[in-house]
């Protein structure tokens, strides 16, 4: 029986070979778009989980500050871990990690230059599922001169040799021998540090080597005393059902208790499968990406179904002979039923390979074009999971609904050629056409908005200068003669003007809630971003002064601060601030300036109050200002420059305009998949509109030889058949402007700063959703008018 | 075989009412070849519909093989219809999707035959038929006479006990509609009933009795001799 279906369908297929390439097309790319869209999501929504414990894994947050300044810190101070540890029940173990820039490591006479590796303690191998799968599990850092690196570095370091007790040199001298090897992370795992020192080795160095000072007074005595130093990601693994809440009021009290001046510090904590996705205070971070992929994953899959669903209902009329002779025959309404469905499964069949093929020969752009690492593994579970679930899903959407009407047909008027396929069922299909331009709609709104939102982006005047900047992180080496190296370039023609600072402009830096000024109020909690710098530095960027002056890189400007409107604002000042008494940090000193607020962050946040301040010793990054035309030039003195200090360590330059566009990646990224979306929501929305005005045409053959009979001109019946699809794009645009208003409204509420929507977007979309329907119908319109009457009368 | 009685049929919209059988009364024996004729809308089709349980009726008894199947719900008319009826019409009507030999083999395949007895008893009709040599063409590759012979084919296939033809030469030429009575006659010799709705009074003469009616009544009956 099924053979015969198959058989049936299969010639079906093939004698309509222009419909079925319709329907195949319109669900294959559907599926593709649908299943690449929905491992996306599979793939986001998948970090972190396979740590077999990380339900009862918490991060730890701190906020500081309040009002505008009130900001998270997602790495915190290295005692609460152990304070933890040892008071509170729930906690069993604590995880720090102190993620480190970079550094070479050198094996022999190779060098290898690291830019993710980081000091942990010990329990990173148990708490999270790190297991070493060689050296000693319960001992992994048996002292601060070992290290653990992965299965891959292992295999670079030392090809096929046996890594454990080998040497390796950091920096210039700094042996280490490694002492575990952990496999590589899962590719959805957040940690990815190649190598790992032991913390410990950290105190060593920082706290009784080289002794931290905040005051230049006292020391520190280890990082566990250590309550201001803010570095250290925090994990605590709890027992089953902690309580969050009460976690978090507990170590509030431990921080209170240890130090009464922080007070009050409220704590957060994250489960670790949120981290991923969601910022520290459990709003959304590349949730809010996710949910959106995977509703228009979703919308897009339905669109591809409508698409299915339409053309086969209108085509059913064709299928009522068929169908009849079946029946009268001894066909039964389920044995007609399963037919239809055994034909929709095979059409699916198709689409699908044709589709999984396509997702294979499409992977690498994908991957490219997402900015992600999705392997189309054939032994995955998860990803056939995916690709099934969506399959089926799909299929079942789409093949029930015609199957029933095929299958329902009564044979006598079927027969006839009477089958109107019933008012019922044409309702049903506007409502479905409706539905997928009101979708289409939306998607066209959101593509306009999302561009117009980047090119105001891109385009605003940030109060700052950031265009023909290269800008290079100075080393330790470099850094002490900073004043030579700065010299040296500023020698060359090629640079036009320089300067260094402690803050990357367009990235961002340190803050601080140490502070005091006349007046302050007691409630205050006033955080300020620092950006240090020499003298140069306002004037290098065009930040305007708009009170007192600028430093002169005299003594005395390192107690002067120039400040930001808004922290003029936020401090409750007003009128003439300057030689007003500001502390920051230990420095008391006096305000001598005061510049028009700038965007030094990016547009998704308030400005915040900033503090400049004259410290060329703190200040590490190097910024060039070139011209276009001789960036070659000065980037290549620039290398000079560093080979001369950092011989092995390679020169990573940036233009500091490319580190803005980059800030706004995700933003970007997200503008071109909407632009590709809608695309695709209209191709297949299209297909089925197709389907639709084949169907009216038909269905109206007789209607429109007679009106032309009676002397009916071709305009006036393509206006009849054109009218009623008109009517319904309406409808859809009506439905779909509010929807992509509200949608993208929220969209927009991620920048402080944003573009207006404006009218004009709204009235481009209904215009393009009209225009792409009124071309796809007028083909049928037309062919369907210009046909002769006798022959549409005389097949009555 | 079938007995019917005071049967009748309307047909309404919303305004009008249209009476296709009016207290029509009729029986037709086992082994018997009845024609049915009469003018366009004299409710020829609707009868030979009701008698083919595609339709039911309004009011009235329809009695077949001695069970009373008038308000018969549309399964069971199925279920009855598939063992003891086959349909031969004047547009052939084969699916064009099919062969010869898979369109007469469907009604095999609806009422559950095997594979091996289905190639059997098709390939015994077909060759009956004289149309065994275009078993694997489509209907479109065939002449119009050679389709009838492919729809009679299938419409005796199941080895019904009554046959319902609607016009079966109504789409042939005079040749090949001879050909097609033939096969009827022939069909009905071995036993078939045959209900045969016809315009043609060259064709009703084949038959053993002819019915007319007009306005949904039967007028008159001849009995052939």
């Amino acid at each position: 029986m099924i053979l015969n279906y198959l058989k049936t369908a299969w010639r079906n297929i093939l004698s309509n070979k222009f419909y079925a390439a319709i329907n195949v097309t319109g669900l294959t790319v559907g599926l593709v778009v649908g299943i690449f869209m929905l491992l996306w999501v599979q793939d986001e929504l998948s970090f972190d989980r396979f740590n077999s414990k990380a339900d009862n894994i918490y991060k730890v947050g701190i906020v500081g500050g309040t009002g505008l300044s009130k900001q998270i810190f997602s790495n915190i101070i290295a005692p609460v871990s152990t304070f933890a540890k040892n008071e509170l029940p729930d906690v069993k173990d604590g995880v720090r990690i102190m993620a480190v820039g970079d550094a070479p490591f050198k094996y022999k006479d190779k060098v290898f230059y690291e830019d993710n590796f980081c000091f942990t303690d010990p329990s990173y191998f148990s708490v999270f599922d790190f297991p070493l799968i060689k050296g000693d599990k319960r001992n992994p850092f048996p002292d601060n001169n070992t290290i653990v690196i992965t299965e891959s570095t292992a295999k670079k370091y030392f090809g096929t040799e046996d890594p454990i007790g080998k040497t390796v040199i950091i920096g210039q001298n700094e042996p280490v021998s490694v002492t575990g090897v952990i496999a590589d992370y899962p590719k959805n795992s957040s940690f990815q540090y190649r190598v790992m020192l032991p913390l410990s080795r950290f105190n060593y160095l920082a706290y009784i080597k080289n002794k931290t000072s905040y005051d230049g007074k006292t020391t520190v005595q280890s990082m566990d005393a250590d309550w201001s130093s803010f570095s250290f990601q925090t994990y605590l693994l709890t027992k089953p059902n902690t309580k969050a809440a009460k976690l978090e009021k507990e170590l509030q009290a431990i921080h209170e208790r240890q130090k009464p001046e922080d007070a009050p510090v409220p704590y957060l904590t994250q489960p670790l499968p949120q981290m991923h996705l969601y910022q520290a205070d459990g709003t959304d971070g590349g949730m809010s990406t996710v949910r959106m992929f995977a509703i228009v994953a979703v919308m897009i899959l339905v669109i591809a179904c409508i698409n299915y669903v339409n053309l086969s209902t209108a085509r059913s009329m064709l299928r009522a002979k068929e169908v009849s002779i079946r029946k009268i025959i001894g066909a039964g309404k389920f044995q007609l039923f399963m037919q239809f469905m055994v034909e929709t499964a095979l059409l699916f069949a198709l689409a699908a390979a044709v589709a999984i093929a396509l997702m294979f020969i499409l992977l690498p752009y994908y991957n490219q074009f997402s900015g992600k690492q999705i392997a189309l593994n054939i032994t995955s579970f998860n990803v056939w999971a995916c690709v099934v679930i969506t399959l089926i899903g799909t299929l079942t959407a789409s093949s029930i609904y015609p199957a029933l009407l095929l299958s329902s047909f009564e044979p006598l008027k079927a027969l006839k050629g009477k089958v109107t396929a019933g008012i019922g069922t044409a309702a049903f299909r506007r409502i479905l056409v409706v539905l997928q331009f009101s979708v289409s709609v939306v998607l066209i709104v959101s593509t306009l908005i999302i561009g117009k939102q980047l090119k105001y982006v891109f385009t605003k005047d940030l109060g700052y200068d950031k265009e023909n900047i290269i800008t290079f992180n100075m080393r330790d080496d470099m850094h002490k003669h900073a004043d030579a190296v700065m010299n040296e370039l500023k020698k060359d023609p090629s640079v036009l003007a320089a300067t260094v600072s402690s803050r990357n402009m367009v990235v961002g830096g340190s803050s601080t809630g140490n502070n005091d000024w006349d007046g302050k109020p007691k409630s205050s909690n006033l955080w300020f971003n620092q950006i240090h710098g020499d003298k140069n530095l306002i004037d290098f960027f065009k930040i305007k002064l708009i009170q007192g002056s600028n430093f002169t890189g005299v003594v005395a400007d390192s107690s002067h601060f120039i400040i930001n409107e808004t922290a003029v604002k936020e401090m409750g000042l007003s009128g003439n601030v300057i030689g007003k008494r500001l502390r920051i940090q230990t420095i008391n000193g006096t305000i001598i300036g005061v510049v028009k607020d700038f965007h030094f962050q990016n547009l998704h946040k308030k400005i915040e109050p900033v503090v400049f301040q004259y410290n060329p010793a703190n200040s590490w990054r190097v910024y060039l200002k070139i011209t276009n035309a001789n960036a070659q030039r000065a980037i290549a003195i620039s290398t000079a420059v560093w080979k001369q200090y950092n011989n092995d360590v390679p020169f990573n330059y940036a233009f500091l305009d490319d580190s803005y566009r980059r800030i706004y990646s995700d933003d970007s990224r997200q503008g071109q998949l909407f632009n590709i979306f809608s695309a695709i929501a209209i191709v297949i929305s299209c297909l089925g509109l197709f389907g639709l005005a084949t169907y009216s045409a038909q269905v109206k053959t007789r209607e429109i030889g007679i009106r032309k009979v009676l002397g009916a001109s071709v305009a006036r019946i393509i206006t009849l058949l054109a009218r009623e699809f008109m009517i319904l794009i309406a409808l859809s645009t009506a439905i779909g402007l509010p929807v992509a208003w509200y949608a993208m409204n929220k969209w927009l509420q991620d920048f402080a700063y944003k573009t207006n929507i404006g009218w004009a977007v709204f009235a481009f979309a209904a215009f393009a959703a009209a225009a792409v329907a009124l071309a796809t119908i007028s083909v049928q319109s037309i062919k369907a008018a210009l046909a002769n009457p006798v022959k549409s009368l005389r097949s009555e | 075989m079938i007995k019917i009685t005071n049967l009748e049929k309307f047909y309404r919209t919303e305004e009008v009412e249209t009476i296709a059988l009016n207290k029509l009364s009729m029986h037709v024996d086992t082994g018997e070849f009845v024609a049915i004729m009469g003018p366009s809308g004299c409710g020829k089709s609707t009868l030979l519909n009701i008698l083919g349980m595609l339709d039911d009726p309004d009011e009235g008894s329809y009695v077949f093989n001695d069970i009373e199947v008038a308000h018969f719900n549309e399964r069971k008319r199925a279920d009855l219809r598939k063992h003891n009826i086959g349909f031969v019409f004047q547009s052939f009507n084969l699916i064009d999707e099919l062969t010869v030999f898979e369109n007469v083999e469907l009604p095999l395949i609806y009422t559950g035959v095997s594979a091996a007895e289905r190639v059997k008893r098709v390939e015994e009709v077909l060759d009956k038929m004289q149309i065994m040599h275009r078993r694997n063409h489509y209907p479109q590759q065939l002449s119009g006479g050679q389709q009838q012979r492919v729809a009679i084919a299938r419409a005796v296939v199941n080895k019904p006990k009554l046959i319902l033809a609607d016009e079966p030469t109504g789409n042939l030429d005079s040749s090949n509609g001879n050909d097609v009575m033939e096969l009827l006659t022939d069909l009905n010799e071995q036993g078939t009933t045959i209900i045969m709705v016809t315009h043609s009074e060259h064709d009703a003469r084949y038959s053993h009795r002819i019915i007319r009616l007009l306005d949904g009544q039967t007028v008159m009956e001849n009995i052939m001799v």
